[in-house]
C-alpha cells in the first residue's frame, strides 16, 4: 500500500509541476467542446437563424414566379438577392457569382413558366371534360415542361440542398394543385351554372405533434448542448491517452523504469498509480466541460446544459469512460517504443473510435457494416451512456450495460499491457 | 579459516536475443564473493550489461542459473530486489521532482518509511555533499550531482549488493572521488560491489577481482595485481585489456 500510495503521490507531482502539459490537459479540452458545439449549434438551429444568402432570377413574372419569390422572402431561411448595384442579376452572373462561392445558391425561374404549368392543368382538365365542350376551357392538349434551374455552390452541404429542393417543390406543387383547382372549378362552374366557383383552401386536417419520448418524467429537449457536450466530452477524455502513454514511454526513455524493474514491486502497482492520477484528471475534465456547458455557454448564446436529476449514473459514467480511456493509454504506452508512435497511432485510433463511435455522424446512419463495428467502439459505449442520462433521463440501471462494456474494456487493455510487459521480460 | 560464501553464484549462463544467432553471452560461470569489489570490464558490447541485467532480474537467461545469496529470481524475485541496490548508466531519477522527493519515493519502494527513511536520507545527502540542495529539483543539478543522487537512489536502503554500471562516467575528479570513496567504505561495511566501467586505472585501484569478457565469453579473471604480474608485459589492467580483447574498434 505504501509503494502505491507514493507512486501516486509521486505521479500527481509530476502532472502538477508540468504546467504547460497541464493547461493542454484543462484548456483544450475546453476550447475543444466549445468550438464543436458552437459550430454543431448551426445544424440544430432553424436555417431561419442561419440567413444563408441566395440569388433568386425570376423571369417568370406570374405566379409561379410570384409564388416562389414570395414562399422565400416569406420564410426569412434566406437573404434573397435579386440585384448587385442597382442592376438585375441575368441567368449567366447568377453562374458566376455561385460558382465563385460568393453565393450558395442561385435559383433560376425560366420565362413563362407559369404559362407551362397553366398549359399542362388546362390540357388535364380538358382531358377530363372533353366530353362536354366547355366554351372557356382552351383547347391545349400538348403537355409542357419547364426547367427551374438551381446552380450550387460544391461546398453546399447536402441536407441544406434538399431543404431548399424540397421548399421549392412544395411551393411548385402548391401551385399546381392551386392552378387546378381554380380551373377544375371553374370548368365545373360553366357545367353546373348554379354552383358557385369554390375558392381553394387548405384543410389543415392533418398536424405534426412532436414528442421527445422519455422513459422518465424529465423534460430534457434535445438541442446542440444536449447532443454535443457529452459528444465531445467523450471525445476530449480519451485524449487522456496521449500524455498517459507519454508519460510511460518518457519513464523508460529517461531510465527511472529500468531502475524501477529492479525494485521490489509490481508493473502493476506502477501502472495503478499512473491510472489513478490520470483517473482524477478526467473526472476532473469531465467536471469542468459539465461547467462549461452548464454556465459558458449560455454566455455565448447557446442552450445552457440539462445535466438531469441522475448525477450518481452521470458520475459513474465518467468513472468508467475515464477507466477505459486511461486503460488504453496504458496499452500504448507499453507498447510504442517512441513518443511518435503513441502520438501517432493515439490519436489516429482516437479519431477511428470516434467516428465508429458515432461522434460526427450517428451510428444509425451508417452502412450495416460499420454499425457493427460500432457496437465495438468504447467511445460507442460511453456516448450512449451519456446520451440515456443526458436525452433520454435515464439513471444507473438504464446505463449499466454501457458501464459494464467500458469497465471490460478498461480490464482487457490493463490484461494485454501486463501480458506484453510480461512477454518483453523474456526476450 | 571460514569459507568464503558466494554471494553471487552463476552457473553455465548463456543468453540468446531473439533473432540473433550467436549468444550475448555464453555459458559462463563465476562466483563473486560476499564483501568482494567485483569488476565485470570489456570491450562495447561484450554482454557486461547483459550479465548485469540478468543479475538484476530485468529478464531472465536462456539456459544456466544465477543464484544471489542463495535465492533465484523464478522463486523469491521481490526478496533478492530488496536485498540489491541498481545503480543504472542512465540519470535514472524524476527530473522535475526535488533530490528528496526522488529519494523518499524510491526509499518507500523499498519498504522504508517515517523517521527511519528521513534519517536515512538526510545521512546520504550530507554524506554525498548534497544536504544543501535537497529541496532543488534534479533538473537543476549538474552532471556530478546528478550522479551522486543517482548513487544514493541505489543505496539508501542499505542493500547486500550493489550493481553499479560505468557510476563514474561523464563526471569531474572531484565527483568521482566523492564516489569512490563512498562505495569503498559501503564495502568495508559487508556490501558486495559489481561494477562495470571502461576507466581500467579506475576499475585496478577499485576492484578486488576483476574480470575481462569478451563476446560472451569470461576470458580471463583475478586479482588485478596478480593479473598484472602474470605476464611480464603487463604493465596495468588497460595493457592487459588491450591485449586480450584487441585493439579493433568495436560496435554496440
Amino acid at each position: 500500500m505504501l509503494r502505491l500510495l507514493s507512486s501516486i503521490y509521486k505521479e500527481f507531482l509530476i502532472l502538477i509541476r508540468d504546467r504547460a502539459g497541464l493547461a493542454i490537459l484543462f484548456i483544450m479540452p475546453l476550447v475543444l467542446i466549445l468550438i464543436m458545439t458552437v459550430i454543431q449549434d448551426a445544424t440544430f438551429k432553424t436555417v431561419k437563424q442561419v440567413n444563408i444568402s441566395m440569388i433568386l432570377v425570376n423571369n417568370d413574372k406570374d405566379s409561379l414566379g410570384e409564388a416562389i419569390s414570395e414562399g422565400l422572402y416569406a420564410s426569412e431561411f434566406f437573404q434573397i438577392v435579386e440585384e448587385i448595384d442597382g442592376e438585375k442579376i441575368t441567368k449567366e452572373k447568377a453562374e458566376e457569382l455561385v460558382a465563385q462561392g460568393k453565393y450558395k445558391l442561385g435559383i433560376i425561374i425560366p420565362e413563362r413558366a407559369t404559362e407551362a404549368i397553366r398549359g399542362n392543368v388546362n390540357a388535364l382538365i380538358n382531358k377530363s371534360f372533353k366530353s362536354f365542350n366547355i366554351p372557356g376551357v382552351k383547347k391545349r392538349t400538348k403537355k409542357s415542361t419547364i426547367d427551374i434551374t438551381i446552380y450550387i455552390d460544391p461546398v453546399t452541404s447536402q441536407s441544406f440542398k434538399n431543404m431548399v429542393m424540397s421548399s421549392l417543390k412544395e411551393f411548385t406543387s402548391q401551385l399546381e394543385i392551386e392552378m387546378f383547382f381554380k380551373n377544375f372549378s371553374e370548368a365545373m362552374a360553366q357545367l353546373m351554372p348554379d354552383q358557385k366557383p369554390i375558392k381553394f383552401e387548405s384543410f389543415g386536417t392533418i398536424n405534426y405533434k412532436e414528442i421527445y419520448a422519455s422513459t422518465t418524467n424529465d423534460e430534457i429537449l434535445p438541442n446542440s448542448v444536449q447532443h454535443n457536450v457529452p459528444a465531445w466530452t467523450m471525445f476530449a477524455m480519451f485524449f487522456i491517452v496521449l500524455p498517459l502513454a507519454g508519460n510511460i514511454i518518457k519513464e523508460r526513455d529517461d531510465g527511472s523504469a529500468f531502475r524501477l524493474k529492479t525494485m521490489p514491486g509490481s508493473f502493476i502497482t506502477i501502472m495503478f498509480s499512473k491510472i489513478f492520477v490520470f483517473l482524477g484528471v478526467s473526472f476532473l475534465q469531465f467536471i469542468l466541460m459539465l461547467l462549461v456547458g452548464v454556465y459558458i455557454m449560455p454566455l455565448l448564446g447557446l442552450p445552457q446544459l440539462e445535466i438531469g436529476s441522475h448525477k450518481i449514473a452521470l458520475g459513474v459514467m465518467a468513472l468508467a469512460s475515464g477507466l477505459a480511456a486511461t486503460g488504453y493509454g496504458v496499452l500504448i504506452g507499453t507498447i510504442a517504443t517512441t513518443h511518435e508512435q503513441a502520438a501517432t497511432f493515439g490519436a489516429v485510433s482516437i479519431i477511428i473510435f470516434a467516428a465508429l463511435g458515432g461522434i460526427w455522424v450517428p451510428a444509425y446512419v451508417m452502412p450495416p457494416a460499420l454499425r457493427i463495428i460500432s457496437q465495438f467502439s468504447p467511445l460507442h459505449w460511453g456516448l450512449n451512456g451519456f446520451y440515456d442520462i443526458f436525452l433520454r433521463g435515464g439513471d444507473l440501471t438504464v446505463v449499466l450495460s454501457e458501464t459494464a462494456k467500458l469497465l471490460t474494456f478498461f480490464i482487457i487493455m490493463l490484461g494485454l499491457a501486463i501480458v506484453y510487459n510480461k512477454l518483453n521480460k523474456t526476450k | 579459516m571460514q569459507e568464503n560464501h558466494h554471494i553471487i553464484e552463476i552457473k553455465y549462463l548463456t543468453k540468446y536475443y531473439k533473432g540473433l544467432i550467436t549468444p550475448a553471452i555464453d555459458n559462463i560461470n563465476l562466483n563473486i564473493d560476499q564483501g568482494e569489489i567485483f569488476g565485470l570490464l570489456g570491450p562495447n558490447g561484450a554482454g557486461k550489461t547483459t550479465t548485469i541485467s540478468i543479475l538484476c532480474g530485468l529478464f531472465g537467461p536462456t539456459s544456466g542459473n544465477v543464484f544471489i545469496d542463495g535465492m533465484q529470481f523464478q522463486h523469491s524475485a521481490e526478496k533478492i530486489k530488496s536485498i540489491i541496490g541498481v545503480v543504472p548508466q542512465e540519470i535514472a531519477l524524476y527530473p522535475s521532482l526535488t533530490a528528496k522527493e526522488n529519494l523518499r519515493f524510491f526509499g518507500h519502494l523499498y519498504g522504508l518509511k517515517g523517521k527511519h527513511l528521513k534519517t536515512r536520507i538526510d545521512e546520504c545527502l550530507e554524506l554525498f555533499g548534497l544536504e544543501k540542495n535537497a529541496n532543488r529539483r534534479i533538473k537543476t543539478f549538474s552532471g556530478g550531482m546528478k550522479r551522486r543522487i543517482n548513487l544514493i537512489a541505489g543505496i539508501l536502503h542499505k542493500p547486500k549488493i550493489i550493481y553499479l554500471d560505468e557510476p563514474t562516467v561523464g563526471v569531474d575528479v572531484q565527483s568521482r572521488n566523492v564516489i569512490l570513496e563512498h562505495l569503498r567504505d559501503l564495502n568495508k561495511e559487508g556490501t558486495t560491489i559489481i561494477y562495470t566501467s571502461h576507466y581500467m586505472e579506475e576499475a585496478e585501484n577499485f576492484c578486488s577481482r576483476v574480470a575481462i569478457i569478451d563476446k560472451g565469453n569470461i576470458i580471463t579473471k583475478g586479482k588485478p595485481t596478480e593479473l598484472i604480474d602474470s605476464k611480464e608485459e603487463y604493465t596495468d589492467l588497460e595493457s592487459i585489456f588491450l591485449n586480450i580483447t584487441g585493439r579493433a574498434l568495436r560496435d554496440e
